[in-house]
Formats: structure tokens, sequence, C-alpha cells
């Protein structure tokens, strides 16, 4: 899938002029781009506006040529369900549910993936033991990488990270890194990551100062 | 899983509110509607007592006290009269005689009359006259009959006789005319409580009026009318200002009637304001429901669950209550029909099972009607609350 972006900018406040807002581009399939920027200038604006959860914005987003204020409630279900995935900064976990509940609501949409695969992918992750502990219970660092595997439990053509490691040591960053971008690579999807500053090193087609 | 998800948030306690309210709303409107359906016969046309609201009235003695076609045409016109029938009389001279087996015979004069058959409280096929017929049926009113067995058959020596063996004595009508005389055999084919007359088939009076006297012009004495409510101050100054008379003991049982009907509308209505603020608060609880998981629903929202799968979930919890609501309605509905049966015998109404038929099929239209609103609803809040912009996440910038 191929993102244009055209001269986009938020109409609930005014960022500063920067390679990301007012600009012309595009996000194309298979390759990776780094969204930097300091708190507050609007990266998680910028994943909303993909992800179809905000339209206050000026200038146009076209999905494969398509304005995307042009899809309806169903079309942007199913783009949730197979062509988008996101792992929210507020990563947005059932508190009451387990880790392994959390990703199979995801999963079962699509039937992606099965038990073993996702209970491979948890352990990759080093959250394979906590897999039938209610979410709440588990630490912040914990739920970022369940957030994670849930993230990668469906069909995807983008995927967007925001400040997805924030609380995740080097280690597990790196164990995260190699499965997302294995995934990526083999669904040659376009990957979008939203960082306050660090590159987790990963070799990125663009870095959008934003 | 997603209904158990969204199941954690809702407490058991919520739900009976729920149920509680609903049935409360329910139950008072189709035991009211029971009530309504098993009272109709009350005011139908057959009953005596409250039914067809009827006054019959004639004008002042004098010299000429017919009623003319212009008069007629006026009280159709009164928005308060439904019905206008005209009683005719016989313009010939009836000579009535009886004569039974052993017994001797009986003869009187008398007078026939006829009214149109919608005004008469009795049903019957052999309600009919022909040249061709045998015999002239006769309607009498029950007072006739209830005279002769308590005040003349006991000082006469006679026998007492009830409504069977009426029908069976032979009557022989002599009429007199202008221009000719003729016999007619005729019988007490019933009585009549609410029609003070003889009455014979209009058939009969019209071509007997014009065979024997054809040159005397038939007029209306008395006429009857079908009327809304007849206390009503505009009919009764209407008759005051046309100088009609009419008779004070129809006008009592109006009264009742209109009373009796005044409060069933009142229960009615209160019962259908219960029943509106109940599904008031039965859609309150919906919007509680799904307030409470806010969270919950928005964030499934966004992980690709549609608007659809979501409501599903409330729509089946509505369909259960309101399904059990039904079902504790009809219960409600059954034990009030026992407890009103006593009563309702007394105001001589049939209390047959068949208004529960009615009460059923009403209640199956209710919970189709209901859970459409209710499923319309759900969709209206779901979707307003995970509509684009107003989502827990565009608070992140």
């Amino acid at each position: 899938m191929t993102i244009q972006i055209q001269t986009i900018i938020p109409t609930y406040f005014t960022p500063a002029s920067s390679e990301g807002w007012s600009k012309v581009f595009s996000l194309k399939s298979g390759q990776k781009y780094l969204v930097k920027a300091a708190s507050g200038s609007g990266k998680s604006s910028f994943f909303n506006f993909l992800y179809g959860l905000n339209n206050k914005f000026t200038g146009a987003i076209q999905f494969d040529g398509k304005d995307i204020l042009s899809y309806t409630e169903p079309e942007w279900t199913q783009l949730r369900r197979k062509k988008i995935s996101i792992v929210f900064q507020g990563l947005r976990l059932f508190p009451e549910l387990t880790a392994l509940e959390n990703i199979q609501l995801k999963n079962q949409l699509t039937a992606h993936k099965t038990e073993a695969e996702i209970l491979a992918y948890m352990k990759r992750l080093d959250v394979d033991q906590l897999a039938h502990k209610q979410a709440e219970t588990l630490s912040y660092g914990q739920q970022q990488r369940v957030a994670i595997v849930r993230a990668l439990c469906q069909p995807f053509e983008l995927l967007l990270l925001d400040e997805p490691f924030s609380h995740i040591d080097d280690v597990q960053i790196a164990n995260a890194t190699s499965l997302i971008l294995e995934e990526v690579s083999q669904r040659n999807a376009t990957l979008v990551i939203a960082s306050l500053g660090n590159s987790y090193n990963i070799d990125y087609t663009k870095t959008l100062l934003l | 899983m997603i209904s158990d998800l969204l199941h954690k948030q809702i407490r058991f306690s919520q739900l009976l509110f729920f149920a509680l309210t609903s049935s409360l709303g329910l139950g008072i409107l189709l035991v009211v509607f029971q009530l309504f359906v098993d009272t109709q016969s009350l005011f139908g046309s057959s009953n005596d007592l409250l039914g067809n609201q009827t006054v019959i009235i004639s004008k002042a003695i004098g010299k000429d006290n017919a009623f003319t076609e212009e008069e007629i045409e006026t009280l159709k016109q009164q928005d308060f009269v439904k019905k206008v029938g005209s009683f005719t009389n016989g313009t010939y001279r009836v000579q009535g005689s009886v004569s039974l087996l052993g017994m001797g015979g009986m003869s009187t004069d008398m007078f026939l009359e006829s009214v149109s058959d919608r005004f008469i409280d009795v049903q019957d096929e052999n309600w009919k006259w022909s040249p061709e017929s045998r015999r002239v049926p006769v309607i009498i009113p029950k007072n006739y009959i209830d005279l002769y067995n308590y005040g003349f058959a006991p000082g006469a020596g006679l026998p007492q006789i009830n409504q069977k063996v009426i029908s069976q004595i032979p009557i022989k009508l002599s009429l007199t005319g202008s221009s000719k005389r003729k016999m007619y055999d005729a019988y007490i084919l019933a009585t009549s409580e609410k029609i003070n007359t003889i009455l014979v088939p209009k058939s009969f009076l019209e071509y007997t009026n014009q065979v024997l006297s054809p040159d005397i012009e038939v007029k209306i004495s008395r006429v009857i009318m079908e009327v809304t409510n007849p206390s009503d101050p505009k009919l009764l100054d209407f008759f005051e200002k046309n100088n009609y008379q009419y008779f004070q003991s129809e006008l009592l049982s109006s009264r009742i009637s209109y009373f009796l009907q005044l409060v069933l509308a009142i229960v009615l209505g209160i019962g259908i304001l219960i029943t509106a603020l109940s599904i008031t608060l039965v859609i309150t609880n919906i919007n509680l429901l799904i307030l409470k998981n806010k969270q919950t629903i928005c964030q499934l929202y966004f992980l690709g669950f549609s608007r659809k799968q979501i409501a599903s979930v409330y729509h089946k919890i509505s369909y259960k209550i309101l399904g059990v609501s039904i079902c504790i309605a009809l219960i409600l509905v059954v034990i009030c029909k026992f407890i009103f049966a006593p009563f309702l015998t007394i105001l001589q109404t049939e209390s047959s099972a068949f208004s529960l038929i009615y009460v059923f099929i009403v209640a199956i239209v209710l919970f189709v009607v209901l859970a459409l609103y209710y499923t319309k609803h759900t969709n209206k809040k779901i979707a307003q609350m995970t509509a684009v912009n107003t989502s827990l996440l565009t608070t992140e910038i």
C-alpha cells in the first residue's frame, strides 16, 4: 500500500515547520520510516490521522490514491482488521483480560495466528510466562511487549508503532525489533515508528523530523 | 470473548432493575389492555345495561305531534347524534285476540309500531316478514310479560308464562283500515327491555299501511337516536329548545356508562404514561450499560471490531430482558384476569379466555416494536461513542 501525504496540518494546534507537516511525501511498501520529534509535536496525531481516529486536518492523505476521508465506517473496520495495525502510545490493552486473551481478542478477528504461534512470539519477547496473568498486573514494559505481539497478530500492510519501546530494556528492544522487522519484511509492509529520539538500531529508509 | 469482556462491567443488580422497570411498564399496559378488551362487551350493542346509548324522544302532546322530514334531517346533523331512526305506526285499527286451548279467549284493542332493525335489541333470523309469510313476528316489551305474570295472571286465575311458552301462543290480528279489513296470524318472537312498544317488522307495517289505508299519510310519531353521551348538556339543551320529550330513566344508566368509560380511559391513560416512563427508564438503563463500557467499546472498535459486533452484545442483553419482562407481564395479566373475573361477572360481561389471545398478540407486537426501538437506540449510542474525533485516543497528540 502506498500512502500519499499531501500538505497535512492539524487544525487544532499549529505545529512548527517540519519535514512532516505541510509537506508532500509518500510512505511506500517495504520501507521503514522513523518519525522523530519532541513530546507534543503531533506524533500521535499523525498516527491517529493515518488510523482514521481523527480527521481534524487540512490537506489530504491517500491510501493507494484513495482519499481516506472517503472511507466509510465498515471500510475502516476492514482496514483495521486487514491492512493497518497499530501499537498505541497508551497501549489500550484490556486490564481485565489476561495477556493472552488480549492478543487472542485481536487475533480472532482474522484467525491469523495459532495459539502456538502467539505463545512463540510471546516467548521471543519474554512475556510467555505472563500469558495467563491479567494485563493490569503487568508492568508497563511487559504490557508494551504484549501490545507489540497483539499488533503482529493480524494481516497488515502498514504497521504503526507509537513510542513502542519507551519502557523496555535494550535486550528486549533488540528482541522486539528483530521480530517486528521479520514480520514487516515477510509481508512487505510499511513500518512507521514514532520515537522521541532513539532510533533503536533500525535501518530506516527515511527519518521524518516533526 | 467480546461478549464476556463487555459483560464484566455489567452488574446483576443493574440488569434486575432493568428487568423490573420493563416488567412494570409492560405489565400495567397489558393488564389495562386486557381489562379494556374484557369490558368492551359492556359497551357493545348487545348489552342492555351500558350498551347502545339510545334516547327516544317525542313531541309534547298536542294536535300534531308528528316529526317532519326537516326535523329528522336537523337531528341527523347534530354532532352528538350518531344514528337516527323513526317509529312509524299503523294507520289502522288493530284488534288482537288470543285463544288458549281450554281456557277461552281474550281480545283487546292494540296498536303496532315499527322501527329500523338496528335499534332493536333482539337479533333473530325470524325477524322478517313478506306478504308470503304465514305468520307475523311481534316483539313486545318485557314489562308486559311481567305485568301479566305478577299482576294479571294471579288475579284472573290464569297460569304464569315464560319466554318459551309465550312464542307458542297463537295471536290473531284483525286490522281495519280506511278501505279494507284483513286478518293475520301472529306470534310473539321475543321481548325487548329497551323498546317500550309493540313492534312488527318494518316491511309488514309499510305493506299493511299501503294496502289497508292507502289514503292516510304515515307519520313519524317518535324518534330513536343513538348518541355519544345522552347526558351531554348540548343534547339536553337541544331537546329543551325544540320542546322534545325524553325518558329520564334512560339518562341515568347512560351516566353510569359514561362515567365507567371515563374511568377506563383514565386508567388506560395512566397505564400508557407509566409505560412511557418505564420505557424511558429502560433507555436510560441501556445508556448506562453502554456508558459504563465506554472505554472498552472504543478500544474494541479501534482494534477492528465493527459497531455491529459490539452492538449485538447489547442487543442480546436487551432482547433477553425484554423477553423475561414480557413473560412476567403476561403472568401478571393472567393473575389479574382471575382477580377481575368475579367483578366482571357482576357487570354482566362475558369474561372469556379469548381476551388473552388478544393480549398475547399485543405482547408479541410490543416485543417486536420495543426490540426494534432498543436496537436502533443502541446502534445510535454506539455510533455516537465511536464516531471519528470523539474517541478517547484523539486526546493524544
